[in-house]
């Protein structure tokens, strides 16, 4: 009876019922480390699957209907073109100093076809560290004093204006030149543009207008470009600095002399605008060309690894390859053609997709292993370039206003003679023209198509939704197993300490412990907050470092070096000394800062993988491993098992690689080999990322880089 | 004795209200059944805008004229198209638009009437223009202002989908409200006869609910397939006319006003290869055969004559049935099969008369019986009608009461 009475007692306890979600987070946690490890290898593994998954492109929008047109360009524009090409290799044009001459040349080629034509001057801004002005887009307000005479471009702007149109938009071609220096190429690509502006001015179905700006690109191509857009989107209304700039004898004399030479006509001094810019084309041709086919290179990547609408490529390849007959390039990584490892992936790839389809004919996934080992050589460095936040080229400028622009180069197979020229202008000049008339026919902004994708052939891609899928179960561990981590430290403290107590005295202390224990993970917490705080004083070190005048690279960088230990030891002994584990007793004080640590990476990427996917993902790569495996090495001494070696052997490696300088100078010894690397490298690295306001920078100075000193100091935690 | 009683009152009881259904039904029908093919509208709908859909504008542009070369005047068509490619700023050929690249036919001539343009056409107006619903400001001219006699054909062209068409690119007519449109225009005698053409992909699907009789209607394509372009403009950078619309075209271009052909041989010229969809064409609500209707007596403006003594005098509707089916005869030996099938018909209305004529004798006596019902047929005066009626039912209901008794 008793018996039975008792077994009732225990049966109507209530059960605590789980909810299956719960449970489910409770078997993760338990098995973090099989599920990291799963995940882990699936994010990897998936990363190289992408190739394999990418689809072919396709024109999305229905207003494009590229090549639906018959191109118009004649011989006759070709040989207007040629014309151009030919007064601007004349040797007399070079005369002039200041490359006045050829400027004037091609302003006077535009009001010969009756184009609105208008000079516009700049001062090259450098670029600067400006830590207050990090996001914010480029704006007029902030302009230089120290102007001098010598140093000043000159932009040429040639606007047509749509016969029928409304004028409220507008395609801009642009074609970077130097004056002072031209080589054939430029002047070249000045021909094709100048074969496409003279059909312009005789058609009548344009309706946006056409703005072809000759950007002087003796201070560089992107600064030209950015200067005009500047000056274009942000109309100033204080007239500052224009007298300072006309004070100068020569730019007067140039505008004098214009105004004088073709009176009544379209030539203005003011700066001319047409309306939104619907689009932008960077055309460019190459000097020297090894290659056998006449092949155009599209370069994308805008700003913090922003792309332009895959439609804009989209139409470029497919009149580019179906049209003209021109190859068409996107930036590879050459290394890894010739690798063998990823061939042999290939080949497994290929071989495994042959099973497949063996087994069910619907299966068609697999790729040759040659196009496979293409393919991943392109999204490497589509990753790459976006991942580094820097432009590939004067459309840049154009992206940090929302308008989608690229760049296209055309390198021409050898040779000068003049059939060839004609073909390239005839050809080149066909090729903008339909562009051109493609994003006529547009209705709205480009918006069908992808604005996130990676690029694995000019004519394929991934979407974000496929490689998201790989980051995600790269970083998807990270929260179970910090809060693995965080069950243990305090499970087990609490064990320990029931064991070495009377059960009495628990008793007593029991709900004190228990409250200061649950509270413990603050004191890694700011721990871990000290060490972001020291990320974000080094990443604003160099601000100051850059105010040293006359400083080498290398020099700079050490000081840099220098002063951020000086920094991270002063906070050290500032705040309580945290790294110095002053509470020795809590032997399980490394796990809670590992999975403090962790949770912040984890808030780090997320971030990043939503401002720039590319950077947060070669992050994620080189992070997650590291803060998934470091464990006090002095703890795999003492357990001196084979598996505690080989994870103290991966700690060591992953260590010395997630450094930032370190896996910098690794990455650009794959790339250009060993030989010319130099410490100072890394400094004028840093310098392009801030200088061209890239994400990536604040990622390395305030995700990366405390992830990597919080590391290692839990691989040298004396426990 | 009751049992015998009951049943035979109870047969005479309801054969009274059959009776009054049988004369309301006369009524109703009569007017309808006298009407004639009076006049001819059409109303050309072009719904999408976009310079690069500039091929649905080029389509229902060749279809007005087609119609108006047929003989359709301007003031019985209703054209409405959704946006103006001829001064669209990408047209080459300003104030032009062509439905073929040999740019032979300017469809945007001087003398196109646009009853509805750009932003103006809307499935409300759309709608308005069918039944005739409009705001007293609207001028005569928008709108549709056919009778009973009238043969409407409605064309539409555009994108289409599973039971809709799209407006604008913002609205759609979905199936349901064409066909409740249509049941409008019947119950308010707004035609006799419509054919409704549709050019869209998947446009069969436009005419799954429609009910109301006399209607025709022909779609480019079936449930699940795609209306195709026929040709690309590659100057102007178009395509410019699309399949379905291209091969009705031609049909017509062989036509002149005076041709017979009828609508059968229009709907079997659209072979599916050449269309890359299949045309379909939907008749049950349709009484006619299709061999007997000439196209004109929709794309065209052609009526019969009728003949008559005096003026403003009406002649009943079988006579002039007679005088078409003269007409008719005296074409062709293709005539000479058709002859044949009106005999076919004839007798079967002879046959459908006959069990009407054995009821009658039920009722009554059959000689005042037939007069009684010529007379309802002659009938245009409601009082007289009901007159009879309600004679007719006196002694019914004397019977009945005595036979109770």
């Amino acid at each position: 009876m008793a018996e039975t009475k008792e077994k009732s007692l225990s049966d109507e306890k209530p059960k605590p019922r789980v909810r299956p979600i719960v449970r489910l987070g409770i078997f993760l946690i338990s098995h973090s480390f099989h599920f990291s490890v799963v995940c882990c290898t699936a994010g990897v593994l998936a990363l190289f699957l992408l190739p394999v998954l990418a689809k072919n492109t396709y024109i999305s929008e229905n207003a494009l209907m590229p090549g639906s047109a018959s191109p118009m360009l004649s011989n006759q524009h070709v040989s207007d073109g040629n014309r151009l090409v030919k007064d601007l290799t004349n040797p007399n044009s070079k005369s002039s100093e200041t490359g006045i001459e050829s400027h004037k040349i091609i302003a006077q080629y535009m009001l010969d076809l009756g184009a609105e034509v208008s000079f516009h001057k700049f001062h090259p801004q450098m670029n600067q560290f400006h830590p207050l002005h990090f996001f914010s887009s480029p704006d007029s307000g902030k302009i230089q004093e120290n102007y001098s005479c010598s140093s000043y471009g000159i932009n040429t702007v040639g606007i047509i204006r749509a016969p029928h149109g409304d004028g409220k938009e507008a395609i801009v071609l642009v074609t970077p030149y130097n004056a002072l220096k031209s080589g054939f190429g430029e002047a070249l690509s000045l021909g094709i543009a100048y074969s496409v502006f003279s059909l312009l001015t005789q058609v009548t179905w344009l309706a946006k207008d056409i703005i072809w700006l000759v950007a002087d690109s003796q201070y560089g191509e992107y600064a030209a470009v950015a200067a005009w857009l500047r000056e274009y989107q942000t109309p100033k209304f204080s007239s500052l600095s224009t007298p300072n700039a006309e004070m100068c004898p020569d730019v007067n004399n140039l505008f004098e002399l214009k105004g004088h030479s073709i009176s009544g006509s379209k030539f203005s001094n003011s700066f001319r605008r047409a309306g939104t810019m619907a689009s932008a084309l960077v055309l460019k041709v190459r000097d020297q060309n090894e290659q056998f086919e006449d092949t155009i290179s599209i370069y994308a990547e805008a700003s913090n690894g922003q792309m332009p609408n895959l439609d804009l490529i989209n139409v470029v390849n497919y009149l580019a390859v179906h049209r003209q007959g021109l190859r068409v390039n996107v930036e590879k990584l050459w290394s890894l053609l010739n690798s063998s490892w990823l061939k042999s992936l290939g080949e497994i790839f290929e071989s495994l997709a042959k099973v497949a389809k063996s087994l069910y004919p619907k299966w068609k996934f697999g790729i040759p292993a040659t196009e496979y080992v293409e393919g991943t050589a392109t999204l490497a460095s589509s990753l790459y370039y976006q991942a580094l936040g820097v432009p590939t080229g004067p459309h840049g400028a154009f992206r940090d206003y929302q308008v989608d622009a690229i760049t296209l180069e055309i390198s021409p197979k050898f040779s000068l003679d003049k059939v060839w020229r004609n073909d390239i202008l005839l050809r080149g000049g066909r090729l903008i023209e339909g562009v051109i008339r493609s994003v006529n026919n547009l209705l709205e902004k480009f918006h069908q198509s992808f604005f996130l994708y990676l690029l694995t052939s000019p004519s394929k891609f991934v979407s974000v939704g496929v490689y998201m899928i790989a980051f995600a179960l790269l970083i998807a561990p990270l929260p179970m197993v910090a809060a693995s981590l965080y069950v243990d430290a305090n499970s087990s403290s609490n064990c320990s300490k029931g064991d070495s107590s009377t059960p009495s005295a628990i008793t007593d202390t029991d709900e004190h412990s228990i409250a200061i224990r649950s509270w413990r993970w603050l004191n890694s917490a700011k721990l871990v907050f000290i060490v972001h705080l020291w990320g974000a004083i080094v990443s604003l070190l160099p601000y100051f470092i850059s105010q040293i005048p006359d400083c080498s690279p290398t020099t700079s960088f050490m000081i840099w070096v220098l002063l951020s230990i000086l920094s991270l030891l002063t906070l050290n002994s500032v705040l309580a000394s945290p790294l110095a584990c002053a509470k020795a007793t809590q032997e399980k004080e490394w796990a809670l800062v590992k999975s403090v640590t962790i949770s912040s990476v984890f808030i780090g990427l997320g971030l990043m993988s939503v401002i720039n996917f590319a950077t947060a993902e070669i992050g994620a790569l080189l992070m997650v491993p590291m803060c998934l495996l470091a464990q006090p090495l002095k703890l795999d001494v003492r357990a001196g098992t084979l598996r505690s070696f080989c994870r103290m052997i991966c700690n060591l490696v992953l260590g010395h690689i997630a450094f930032p300088p370190a896996a910098f100078f690794l990455l650009k010894g794959m790339l250009d080999g060993f030989g010319n690397a130099n410490v100072g490298d890394f400094w004028m690295w840093v310098e392009s990322l801030w200088a061209w306001n890239s994400a990536t920078y604040l990622f390395i100075g305030m995700v990366q880089l405390p992830c990597w000193v919080l590391c290692i100091s839990i691989l040298f935690h004396t426990c | 004795m009751e049992t015998f009683i009951n049943p035979k009152s109870l047969f005479h009881l309801l054969l009274l209200p059959c009776l009054l259904l049988y004369s309301s039904i006369a009524y109703n029908s009569s007017p309808v059944e006298a009407a004639m093919h009076t006049n001819n509208w059409a109303v050309l709908v072009c719904t999408s805008r976009f310079w690069f859909n500039y091929r649905h504008m080029a389509n229902t542009l060749s279809l007005y004229r087609t119609v108006k070369r047929l003989g359709i005047p301007d003031e019985r068509i209703i054209l409405m198209l959704a946006d103006d490619m001829a001064c669209n700023t990408r047209n080459k050929y300003p104030a032009q638009v062509f439905n073929n690249e040999n740019h032979r036919l300017n469809l945007y001539g001087d003398n196109v009437e646009v009853d509805y343009r750009g932003y103006e056409v809307t499935v409300e107006n759309f709608l308005r223009v069918l039944t005739g619903r409009h705001e007293t400001a609207v001028p005569r001219s928008k709108r549709l202002l056919s009778d009973e006699g009238s043969h409407i054909l409605l064309y539409m062209t555009g994108h289409g989908g599973d039971e809709f068409l799209k407006f604008q690119d913002s609205e759609e007519l979905q199936s349901h409200d064409l066909a409740d449109a249509v049941k409008q225009m019947k119950e308010k005698h707004r035609f006799k006869e419509l054919l409704i053409m549709v050019d869209t992909c998947q446009a069969a699907t436009l005419f799954n609910q429609l009910q109301s009789p006399g209607v025709l209607a022909i779609g480019s394509s079936m449930k699940g397939e795609n209306s195709y372009s026929h040709h690309l403009d590659s100057d102007v950078g178009v395509s410019v006319v699309d399949r379905f619309t291209y091969y009705t075209l031609a049909f017509f271009e062989r036509l002149n006003i005076y041709d017979n052909a009828s609508l059968s041989s229009l709907f079997s010229s659209y072979n599916p290869s050449l269309l890359m969809s299949t045309a379909y064409y939907r008749k049950d609500l349709y009484k006619r055969r299709l061999e007997e209707v000439p196209v004109t007596n929709f794309f065209g403006s052609v009526m019969e004559t009728i003949h008559t003594d005096a003026a403003y005098k009406a002649l009943s509707r079988r006579n002039s049935g007679r005088f078409e089916d003269e007409m008719s005869l005296d074409q062709s030996v293709h005539h000479i099969k058709r002859r044949m099938l009106i005999k076919v018909n004839d007798g079967d209305e002879i046959h459908d008369i006959n069990p009407e004529l054995l009821q009658g004798e039920e009722g009554a006596s059959k000689c005042p019986w037939s007069t009684f019902r010529n007379k309802f047929q002659k009938a245009e005066n409601v009082d007289s009608l009901l007159n009879y009626g309600l004679v007719a039912m006196i002694p019914l209901l004397v019977i009945s009461t005595w036979l109770v008794q």
